[in-house]
């Protein structure tokens, strides 16, 4: 036998980033069953147009810097994936795309690629669809229509969804309990609010995303949504109405738990849910758009570091972080 | 502000199972070696007649390699409050310790009892992993007084940092030495022979083998079963062991364990993602990230490298980091620089 010499430990780190990235697309792509069996295959070929384009963007980006081509951690295919969960049924196909392709161009790669980059892409990518195509983005189709076209537009009765009739001021006709099983307006990926929490336990036991940040931005969109609340109702029903509704779940789960853009201190990274939660909450009431989860996770982003730096010390100085 | 982590440590998949299926094989060809002749001591086993069998008998402690009669005087000089027989294995794949405190129980007890005598010491106690293990051994001889050290890597310095937050200044003393030093005391025996784990996915059966010192791994591995197409054979402990490329080299009373493996770990590596397992990870309060920050500059400022120095070298951070950077050596690294002095 011919024997090698190699360095360090000998045995197989057990969390490494691929297979974070899979358990991450694992419970997206469960997230994708009830729209697909309640709207017919639009919504997966929606979800691989875009993975598809975030991946060829990557690589493209990679040929003209003359960096090893590779997109070998999932990271461009999470980002395509989240960009379409956020986006509606009806939406064209090429929107989602267009928000993909400023999600790695834009924010991704000039940073420096995965692991440098100070703002989340997806929410990147989605804030500027959003921005661009307010009409698109924030347009949702009737419920029960079924079997909508793979590719072509969609026709059928547009209606507001429960977070647009919320910023209104009057109260959603669904009931907070009907909301659960996921058969209302909203976009593609966050009616589904039963799966939304079993993904979270998912990812929460598996150490790939930190409970502490989820848990305070909802304790935040908790006491916000319970003592000022929107609508002429009582404090639970307020309470349940925002937390359900909107994409404010699905980013409490995914987006904002990402460890690369959030801060890296445990008591930092409260306060940063906090600050996010409360964010949130604001732009929903004050903002111009009836979800503003992305732009006040962009905001968020852009404070993490500061937030890092009150609560463990200045990186200059060089402060003693921690006392065992 | 000062923070305190969790619990420290990484919780490692354990591998001991298959190993410990059998009872310790002797080598067949272990007839055929000669023996090293006896010695004789007179007079009372009092502590000089202890000391005097362990220097004539070369016992030398399994899990740092200090002969066992420097040990016993450097513990007397100390006076420490408590002598511990570790009968555990933090390494996932080795199970020698565990192995001979199954066998041959009641030897070690009375082993360790004349090493807390040759020390002046009178707590004694024998450490084992888990409660099951615990159990079992309380099953076969319920004489033993045994102490818990866990199953999170690394063990031994966990446990003697809990017995010293319980103001218990504890030192170690190895399985087999103590299985070495009772046969010496009653018997006048040299130690002649050490119990290693053979494992990994190259061999074809895992076992605890008794082994003659000096024995080439070859033989040693011939009797386990080696397949051809073993990349790597690793000894002393697969998180700080070392590769071996020749394979005609001896079997020392250090050499814990031999793990052939047949497929590589792949060498990639990411940047660093922030995830902060790493400083839950490091027992010695490193916070390995922010090394690794500072020592990518071209001129790092050794003010800010606090705590290299303390690094004990167990890898846990290295293992636990989802990029799979190389932690340990960075640190390393990190701990020469401030070393050196070559800084204004």
């Amino acid at each position: 036998m011919i024997l090698n010499y190699a360095k360090g430990p000998f045995i197989k780190n057990v969390p490494t980033i691929p297979s974070m990235m899979r358990d991450v697309i694992f419970t997206l792509s469960v997230l994708l069953i009830i729209p697909i069996v309640q709207y017919g295959v639009r919504p997966l070929v929606m979800a691989v147009c875009t993975m598809f384009v975030s991946v060829i963007c990557e690589i493209i980006f990679n040929l003209i810097q003359g960096n090893k081509i590779g997109a070998g951690d999932g990271s461009s295919l999470v980002t395509g994936l989240m960009i379409v969960m956020l986006m509606p049924v009806n939406a064209p196909i090429w929107l989602p795309c267009m928000a993909a392709v400023f999600a790695v161009i834009v924010a991704k790669m000039p940073f420096g690629a995965f692991g440098h980059t100070p703002f989340n892409p997806a929410a990147a990518g989605v804030a500027f669809a959003a921005l661009c195509y307010p009409h698109l983005v924030f347009r949702y189709i009737d419920s029960s229509a079924k079997n909508l076209p793979a590719f072509g537009d969609c026709t059928g009765d547009i209606v507001s969804s429960t977070a647009a009739v919320l910023k209104n001021g009057l109260k959603p006709s669904i009931l907070p309990l009907d909301m659960l099983w996921g058969a209302f307006e909203g976009p593609l990926g966050t009616t589904g609010i039963l799966i939304i929490c079993a993904g979270g336990l998912y990812l929460f036991i598996k150490r790939t995303a930190n409970w502490e940040i989820t848990a305070a931005f909802l304790a935040a969109a908790l006491i916000i949504a319970a003592f000022w609340p929107r609508i002429e109702c009582s404090m639970i029903t307020s309470v349940k109405y925002e937390l359900l509704s909107g994409s404010l779940l699905f980013c409490s789960v995914f987006m904002v738990t990402d460890p690369v853009t959030s801060p890296r201190t445990k008591p930092a990274k409260i306060a940063y849910g906090f600050i996010c939660g409360v964010l949130v909450m604001v732009f929903r009431r004050f903002g111009a758009f009836e979800q503003g989860a992305c732009f006040a996770l962009l905001i968020a982003n852009a404070l993490a570091p500061q937030i890092d730096v009150i609560f463990s010390g200045s990186f200059e100085t060089g402060d003693v972080l921690y006392e065992k | 502000m000062k923070f305190r982590h969790g619990v420290q440590g990484v919780k490692l998949d354990q591998q001991k199972e298959l190993s410990l299926k059998h009872k310790i094989k002797n080598l067949p060809m272990a007839d055929e070696l000669p023996l090293k002749p006896n010695f004789n001591l007179n007079g009372k086993k009092d502590y000089n007649y202890i000391l005097n069998a362990a220097q004539k008998s070369q016992i030398v402690d399994e899990f740092d390699g200090i002969p066992l009669d420097k040990k016993l005087k450097k513990l007397r000089g100390l006076k420490p409050n408590m002598i511990v027989a570790c009968c555990f294995d933090e390494d996932p794949w080795t199970t020698s310790a565990m192995a001979v405190l199954r066998e041959y129980t009641a030897e070690v007890i009375s082993g360790l009892e004349y090493a807390a005598k040759a020390c002046g010491i009178k707590e004694r106690k024998i450490a084992v992993a888990t409660k099951e293990e615990a159990k079992f051994i309380k099953s076969i001889n319920s004489e033993a007084e045994l102490i818990l050290a866990g199953d999170r890597y690394p063990a031994r310095v966990l446990l003697k940092k809990k017995l010293y937050s319980q103001n218990i200044k504890a030192f170690y003393i190895g399985a087999q030495a103590c299985l070495a030093l009772d046969s010496a005391v009653k018997e006048g025996k040299v130690q002649q022979d050490t119990v290693v784990t053979v494992a990994g996915r190259g061999v074809e059966r895992w076992s605890n083998v008794k082994v003659p010192l000096g024995t080439e791994l070859k033989t040693v591995l011939k009797f386990c079963g080696v397949s051809d197409k073993t990349k790597m054979i690793i000894t002393g402990s697969s998180l700080t062991g070392k590769a071996v490329l020749d394979l005609t080299e001896p079997v020392t009373p250090s050499t814990r364990c031999i793990i052939a493996i047949k497929k590589a770990k792949k060498d990639i590596s990411y940047p660093c993602i922030g995830c902060e397992k790493c400083a839950s990870a490091c027992v010695r309060s490193i916070v390995p990230w922010k090394i690794l920050k500072v020592m990518k500059n071209k001129k790092p400022d050794p003010l800010m490298l606090t705590n290299v120095q303390k690094c004990i070298g167990c890898q846990a951070c290295s293992v636990v980091c989802p990029s799979g950077i190389d932690l340990a050596e960075v640190v390393k690294k990190a701990a020469d620089l401030k070393k050196s002095g070559d800084f204004e």
